[in-house]
């Protein structure tokens, strides 16, 4: 290697790893059998044993390392690693303690991981909406046909979630923007990127998009096929959203109410994706835990996140349909505080992987780095 | 002669051998069980070993003659104990012989063998060749007796060889035999072996050709080997010129051998002179998590190491898979001195497979304390028995037969005291 490089290590931040779960890092003997039984992993200076390294030695610019997002946590490291090390699950920590750093406060980003504060993070959107629907709208079951709009009227939901979201948009944009700053800043183990920033960064959604890299895990497998399927479930859903957003905004009488209606019905297949996705997302995951491990509390947060998200937003309009109205609006409450955490908390939970693993991919394709 | 001087001792490789010699030596009655079909054991099965290189017969041969010599011993090949009773001072042991189908009249003329018509997988040369269903185990087997297997040898096989013999040595009606012994102590020697390289599902064993194991190797080098000493992979018979050595094939991993089998290193080093000795234009490479030279063999190590054609390269392999339209083998590795994951071709890899405890394929006929890998533990034997060796941990020859010395020592104080 060339030049010296000044280590400082943070005995901190190695307590850090293994109380977020990665309690197995410092097993790693540096043997490299995860580097090379790794699919995705390049052959210039390959993860996961780099990450290890610097996990145990308490090195913290770890955690600005875009390797640690271009690993999908196949977990055929974990599988094969001689001393059962787990270098899936310690990456997967890394990224959980990469979205701390770069998340706006990083305080939430911890609240997320702590079991201790779920109840105050599903209070939170729960008094919120409680509190709008009782200035605005009706808190109670509203008499007469099942209308969701009587509970909260639609100006009102908009206005809720579109500044959930324009929040999580902002303090992602923000972390990502650090992201690619730090990557790029001179330190012992940066690539140059080179070419063109757009039509790479369309290549690297293309390849999102499809899975191309998901697809190279061998022991978790069905993994990408079950993403997959939860990925174009939320593709469907948010365009449905869309449309109905432009449709009451923009042309709530013309041309596009027709193809409204029609497009309305996505929202069916959408759903049965994302729940058929996330379902067997948990089963496998269930299924794979002796070899794979199970997972941090991190990653289930989010998962029963979009399971509760995706199980609501059926039976909202099922009970809606039978006209249960007792049963309705309190489900749909629930589908609303679901994904008011879903979209508010994105910046803090494993959501934000959307945009820091295509940050990481993004710079993988653009140094030459096999992506 | 009461069971107060007696010593059994289950294993006639190295160690065992040396235990009951020494024991015998000092005035014991010995008795050696063997399960397989001659005396010397995996020692038998080296091209050359440490600490002086010499190849087996060095070592073997001596102790064979003292045997021969000495009154107080007796041995039984194909034989074991399946069941022991009584403590300490008296064991009532039962041993099983299976039929060898030759006597002692056998002069290993080699007559049978060549009138055989049926042909076995070589074990001896850990499956690289074929011998005869009728055979001698390997040129200098002690005892100097043919073997039949008769599993191998259907039909009329077994008459070719009655007719060809002019020795009356074959009886082709020998039944499994039942013998009892009563002794004072036991020393366990039954020794190691090779895990089995094909539960590495990544490192291609038995699925690439010519990937090979460490004992392999020892048999390619050796003269009385299959390839009659000239190293050639198993394929196409041509002499490798590029050689990979993957250490830690299965040990100080939690999927297979949690422990250091302790000799690989060593062994590894030491096929890598082969290697350069009968292919001076060869290359080697050796594939390590941490080179592992015990006490006094770093010296050997560092004279490897400064061969310009050898590379040690600090980094395990994980993976490896045959080159298309070849026989050649492609290995992965990151050398973690540089950072690159690396896919190299050679023409033959060598494992460096571990060792397992013979106790762990089959548990001693009394309730033993195992660690979980199947050594025995030292401490919890009962009075009376000991273990020696590779059965208390991975260990190699020279350590063995210090420890087969030391455990003739502890039966004898043990039968001094009842005495």
């Amino acid at each position: 290697m060339a030049g010296e490089i000044l280590i400082k290590p943070d005995l901190q931040f190695v307590k850090r790893v293994i109380a977020a779960g990665g309690d197995t890092v410092k097993k790693c003997y540096q043997c490299d059998t995860c580097s090379v039984v790794c699919n995705l992993s390049p052959d210039e200076k390959p993860f996961p044993r780099k990450e290890m390294l610097q996990a145990q030695w308490g090195l913290k610019e770890v955690l600005s390392d875009p390797d640690i997002w271009l690993c999908h946590q196949c977990s055929d490291c974990t599988v094969y690693c001689p001393r059962g090390a787990n270098p899936g699950e310690v990456l997967g920590v890394l990224r959980q303690m990469a979205i701390e750093k770069y998340a706006t406060p990083p305080v939430l980003a911890k609240a997320v991981g702590d079991p201790k504060f779920l109840p105050l993070l599903i209070a939170f959107p729960m008094i919120l909406l409680a509190l709008a629907a009782k200035m605005f709208g009706y808190l109670g079951i509203p008499e007469g046909e099942i209308v969701y709009g009587k509970m909260f009227p639609t100006l009102l939901i908009d206005f809720i979630f579109t500044g959930a979201a324009a929040f999580a948009v902002a303090v992602l944009a923000k972390g990502a923007l650090a992201f690619w700053q730090d990557i790029n800043a001179p330190h012992p183990w940066r690539v140059k990127v080179e070419g063109n920033l757009a039509g790479n960064l369309i290549a690297t959604l293309k390849d999102i998009l499809f899975h191309n890299r998901f697809r190279l895990c061998e022991t978790t497998y069905k993994r990408s096929t079950n993403h997959l399927f939860l990925v174009f479930g939320f593709i469907f859903l948010a365009m449905v959203t869309g449309l109905a957003f432009y449709h009451e905004w923009f042309d709530p009488h013309g041309q596009i109410t027709k193809v409204y209606v029609t497009m309305k019905l996505l929202a069916i297949p959408g759903t049965a994706a994302l729940l058929y996705g996330i379902w067997n997302l948990i089963k496998e995951r269930q299924a794979n835990a002796e070899k794979a491990g199970y997972g941090s509390y991190y990653d289930w947060f989010l998962i029963y996140v979009i399971l509760v998200v995706g199980a609501t937003g059926l039976l909202s309009w099922l009970f809606r349909l039978v006209g249960i109205g007792i049963l309705a609006y309190p489900t749909y409450f629930l589908h609303l505080t679901a994904i008011f955490m879903l979209f508010f908390y994105a910046p803090y939970t494993k959501l934000a992987h959307i945009v820091y693993r295509t940050v990481a991919m993004l710079h993988a394709r653009m140094s030459g780095r096999g992506f | 002669m009461n069971a107060d001087n007696k010593i059994l001792v289950i294993g006639g490789g190295m160690s065992g051998l040396t235990a009951a010699l020494e024991a015998a030596e000092a005035g014991s009655q010995v008795i050696i069980t063997e399960a397989g079909p001659y005396l010397g054991g995996r020692v038998a099965q080296l091209h050359r070993y440490f600490p002086k290189l010499c190849p087996p017969t060095c070592g073997l041969e001596i102790n064979f003659r003292r045997i021969k010599e000495n009154p107080h011993i007796s041995f039984y090949t194909m034989a074991e104990v399946t069941q022991v009773s009584g403590s300490a001072g008296n064991f009532d042991v039962t041993v099983k012989v299976r039929p060898r189908y030759v006597n002692d009249r056998c002069v290993a003329c080699h007559a049978c063998a060549e009138a055989c018509p049926q042909w076995r997988v070589n074990d001896f040369n850990y499956g690289l060749d074929k011998t005869k269903a009728a055979y001698l185990p390997y040129d200098m087997a002690f005892p100097q007796q043919y073997v039949i297997d008769k599993s191998a040898c259907s039909s009329d096989c077994g008459q070719k060889c009655l007719e060809a013999c002019a020795y009356d040595a074959i009886e082709l009606h020998q039944k499994p035999q039942t013998l009892n012994f009563n002794v004072g102590a036991i020393i366990m020697a039954s020794g190691w072996e090779p895990y089995d390289a094909t539960k590495m599902d990544n490192l291609g064993f038995g699925v690439v050709a010519n990937v090979i194991t460490n004992m392999q190797m020892e048999r390619l080098a050796a003269s009385n080997g299959p390839t009659g000493g000239q190293i050639l992979r198993p394929s196409d018979q041509q002499s490798p010129k590029k050689v990979a050595f993957v250490q830690c094939a299965g040990s100080r991993d939690e999927n297979h051998l949690p422990y250091c089998s302790y000799i690989c290193c060593m062994a590894s080093l030491k096929q890598a002179t082969y290697v350069r000795e009968k292919a001076p234009e060869a290359e080697v490479y050796i594939f390590y998590i941490d080179i592992r030279t015990p006490g006094r063999y770093e010296q050997f190590y560092w004279k490897v190491r400064d061969d310009e054609n050898v590379h040690l390269i600090r980094g395990k392999v994980a993976k490896i898979t045959q080159e298309p339209g070849t026989d050649n083998v492609v290995v992965v590795a990151e050398n973690t001195a540089t950072g690159n994951k690396q896919s190299m071709v050679f023409d033959m890899v060598v494992l460096a497979a571990g060792m397992v405890p013979s106790t762990k394929a089959s548990p001693f006929p009394l309730p033993l304390s195992y660690t979980p890998d199947g050594f025995v533990i030292q401490d919890l034997l009962p009075p009376g028995v000991y273990a020696v060796g590779t059965l208390k941990g991975p260990l190699d020859v020279t350590k063995s037969v210090q420890d087969g010395t030391g455990a003739a020592l502890k039966s004898l104080i043990a039968l001094g005291r009842r005495s």
